[in-house]
């Protein structure tokens, strides 16, 4: 069989000379879309070679300015390093830390020994060494944050250094004195040496996300946290808070954190409202229950006002603005 | 997710009773793989033409979304199948001498005849569907392709069909109310033949019938070529309204009980054999002889056959049609019309059946049309009869896009 289609007939008289365009209003709510749909492809595809010509432009013009760039990068001295950091961290330890030899032009740097230097300061998390021609290093940094501090006996004395939510422990460099107070003591930890410093604490994860609960949920307790203790972390998940004029806490990490804190904020309520004694020990890591001794012995308290058995959770009545239970 | 050498194509058949698109991936004009289906009842078409345009879109664009939606990707043109009692075809003869001093024929002999044989005007208001080449002949014998053969005259005739281009425009107008392209015209006819025959069978001679609700499409073949081809405006409908009206029913009840218990050719003998009208039993319902309704509708299919081989009458031999009659279209599917269609054309007969590459769920006889359209389009591409597209390039894909 052989056929032809029109395109060799005669012009005017076959069905393509037909026009196919419709009017807008004989396309149908479907043939509509897919007109705006077309359209906005179309626009997509004119963005998108704008764009990569712009891109192709860019290009050329560096690399026409490569030559000249490359030259002033080999002779030129190196301007003041750059610094970029979302932490505390100042341009003149920076310098200190690069120790870079005055001679240096951008072109002789070894950026990744550069790099090495400055991630051997715990407090340095990520470090991005940039040449910004013709002369000028540019360094990004991302710190850690301190959650803890802990008191070390080595050759140095007695120094305090600073434990990361990671477990990094080290130096902390540029804190005010404010944030270092406010910070509480780690204790019951074995801290090993790793090369120049020390190896990270194990657990601080759970002990980070206490503190942060304790930290933003309820102030007024945190404020009071003085030490903590990771010495039954390991063996029992538990982490015992040491309060400034309160009682010991014990957290446990196999139950949520903020229930457990809220709970602690009802205990220290209900025993200085009700019971009129101060808790030296709450033990929050037995499920459901928890247990309080008081500074009293338990006859004084049987005559005193029993307290509800059953606990809710809801706000004290002292810290009606606090939001800890919202 | 259609790759970039490739184009998501859709074939679709406007019919009387569905709408039908089939999403197609054809790559390099060569290889087919139907990623999609959609169906719709269609509505505002009678006979295969465009009563109700907006009827008809709603149908048709339903059908469309859904095959874009199964193919996961939007159509990029439509072959579209043809069809309506509108379209007629005639053949048309030329003869030139050829021109070298040694005989030998050349490009430009085969150009001036093919164009002398495509000259014939047509009536006012109708375009040009197809332009069937018969083989041409060099001093009376014929050859496929007679370049630099030796001869003195060359011959070619072409069967030519045409349709009314207000009617073929609506047709069109529907695909362009989705915003899409009408890319290649196929007569449904000649689309359901090529893919119900081989090329041995239409070189034997055959015919093909696509009984469908409104219309037949026919086309007969002979030593590989089409004869004839062509739309009757009968169809399995004239059967419902025969029901109906004889035994004085509903349309509906008609077509309902044409479904059930309806046959081509008369089996039952015993007149007390009664089936129930509504099959259900209830208030209304009543007992109807299977002979009446066999009987009305083995008549009107036996005048619908008789009607098609009136129209082939001239060119229709049952001699040079060795492999006999291959039916398809929804009405192909009653009972007995293989019997009906040999005894009326004297042939052996068969209902039409997909070839293997065709999936199991495509291979009813509604889809046979729009498989055909994919089948004869890739075929004529491949055969480079259809005009190459120039392929590839970013001012062709931005055109695309664009469209």
């Amino acid at each position: 069989m052989s056929a032809t289609t029109s395109d060799s007939m005669p012009r005017g008289r076959s069905w393509r000379s037909i026009r196919q365009e419709v009017a807008a209003p004989a396309l149908s709510r479907k043939g509509r879309k897919r007109r705006h749909l077309g359209w906005l492809k179309a626009a997509g595809v004119i963005v998108f070679v704008a764009a990569g010509a712009w891109g192709g432009h860019e290009l050329a013009r560096s690399w026409a300015d490569r030559p000249a760039l490359a030259s002033a990068a080999n002779k030129s001295r190196l301007a003041a390093p750059v610094l970029i950091t979302d932490g505390v961290i100042t341009t003149d330890w920076l310098g200190r830390q690069l120790a870079l030899p005055p001679s240096a032009t951008l072109m002789s740097l070894d950026l990744v020994e550069l790099r090495e230097r400055v991630l051997a300061h715990g407090q340095v998390k990520v470090a991005v060494l940039a040449r910004d021609f013709p002369d000028t290093l540019v360094v990004t940094l991302q710190e850690r944050t301190p959650v803890a501090r802990v008191r070390v006996q080595d050759g140095g004395g007695l120094r305090q250094l600073l434990v990361a939510r990671d477990g990094t422990v080290y130096e902390g460099v540029n804190y005010s004195r404010e944030l270092l107070g406010s910070l509480p003591w780690l204790d019951g930890l074995a801290l090993r040496r790793q090369g120049d410093g020390y190896a990270p604490v194990a657990g601080m994860e759970a002990v980070a996300a206490l503190l942060a609960t304790g930290q933003t949920e309820a102030t007024w307790l945190y404020r009071d946290w003085q030490v903590v203790s990771l010495a039954r972390l390991a063996a029992h998940d538990e982490i015992v808070v040491r309060m400034a004029g309160g009682p010991e806490v014990v957290f446990t990490r196999r139950q949520d954190f903020y229930k457990q804190v809220a709970r602690l904020d009802f205990i220290l309520e209900e025993a200085r409202q009700r019971v009129g004694a101060a808790p030296v020990r709450v033990n929050l890591a037995l499920g459901q229950h928890a247990a309080v001794a008081f500074d009293r012995p338990a006859r004084e308290l049987a005559a005193a006002e029993a307290p509800s058995t059953s606990f809710r959770l809801q706000p004290s009545e002292k810290r009606a603005s606090r939001d800890l239970f919202q | 997710m259609i790759s970039s050498s490739s184009r998501l194509i859709g074939a679709v058949e406007i019919g009387t009773s569905k709408t039908v698109v089939l999403a197609g991936e054809v790559t390099r004009g060569r290889s087919l793989n139907i990623v999609g289906v959609g169906v719709a009842p269609s509505r505002g078409v009678m006979k295969g033409e465009v009563v109700d345009y907006k009827a008809a879109c709603e149908a048709a664009h339903h059908a469309l979304e859904m095959a874009e939606h199964r193919a996961g990707a939007r159509l990029e043109e439509v072959w579209l199948a043809q069809t309506g009692g509108h379209l007629d075809g005639f053949y048309n003869e030329a003869a030139v001498n050829v021109k070298s001093a040694d005989n030998t024929v050349t490009a430009m002999d085969i150009a001036t005849v093919c164009e002398l044989a495509k000259e014939k005007e047509l009536p006012p208001g109708r375009s040009r569907i197809h332009e069937i080449r018969r083989p041409f002949r060099l001093d009376g014998r014929a050859v496929p392709d007679p370049e630099h053969l030796t001869g003195g005259r060359l011959e070619v005739g072409y069967w030519i069909v045409h349709g009314q281009e207000n009617k073929v425009s609506d047709n069109i107008h529907v695909i362009g109310g989705y915003h899409l392209e009408v890319r290649e015209l196929v007569l449904a006819s000649l689309a359901s033949g090529s893919l119900l025959t081989t090329a041995e069978e239409r070189t034997h001679g055959a015919l093909v019938l696509d009984i469908g609700k409104g219309i037949t499409d026919y086309v007969l073949y002979r030593d590989g070529s089409v004869v004839a081809a062509g739309t009757l405006p009968v169809g399995g409908d004239h059967v419902t309204n025969d029901l109906a009206i004889g035994l004085r029913i509903t349309t509906a009840q008609a077509e309902a009980l044409k479904l059930r218990h309806g046959r081509a050719t008369p089996q039952t003998r015993d007149k007390s054999d009664k089936v129930w009208l509504n099959g259900e039993m209830t208030f209304g319902d009543r007992q109807i002889p299977r002979v009446a309704i066999e009987a009305i509708a083995s008549a009107r299919i036996a005048e619908l056959l008789e009607v098609v081989k009136r129209k082939l009458a001239p060119k229709f031999a049952a001699e040079h049609c060795g492999a006999g009659v291959v039916l398809t279209g929804g009405t192909s599917k009653l009972p007995g019309i293989e019997e009906a269609a040999a005894r009326v054309f004297g042939l052996p007969s068969r209902r039409g059946e997909a070839p293997g590459w065709v999936k199991e769920e495509l291979q009813d006889p509604s889809y046979s049309t729009v498989l055909g359209v994919f089948q004869f389009g890739l075929r004529n591409s491949h055969d480079q009869v259809l005009p190459v597209r120039r392929k590839g390039g970013l001012l062709s894909s931005l055109g695309r896009i664009f469209a």
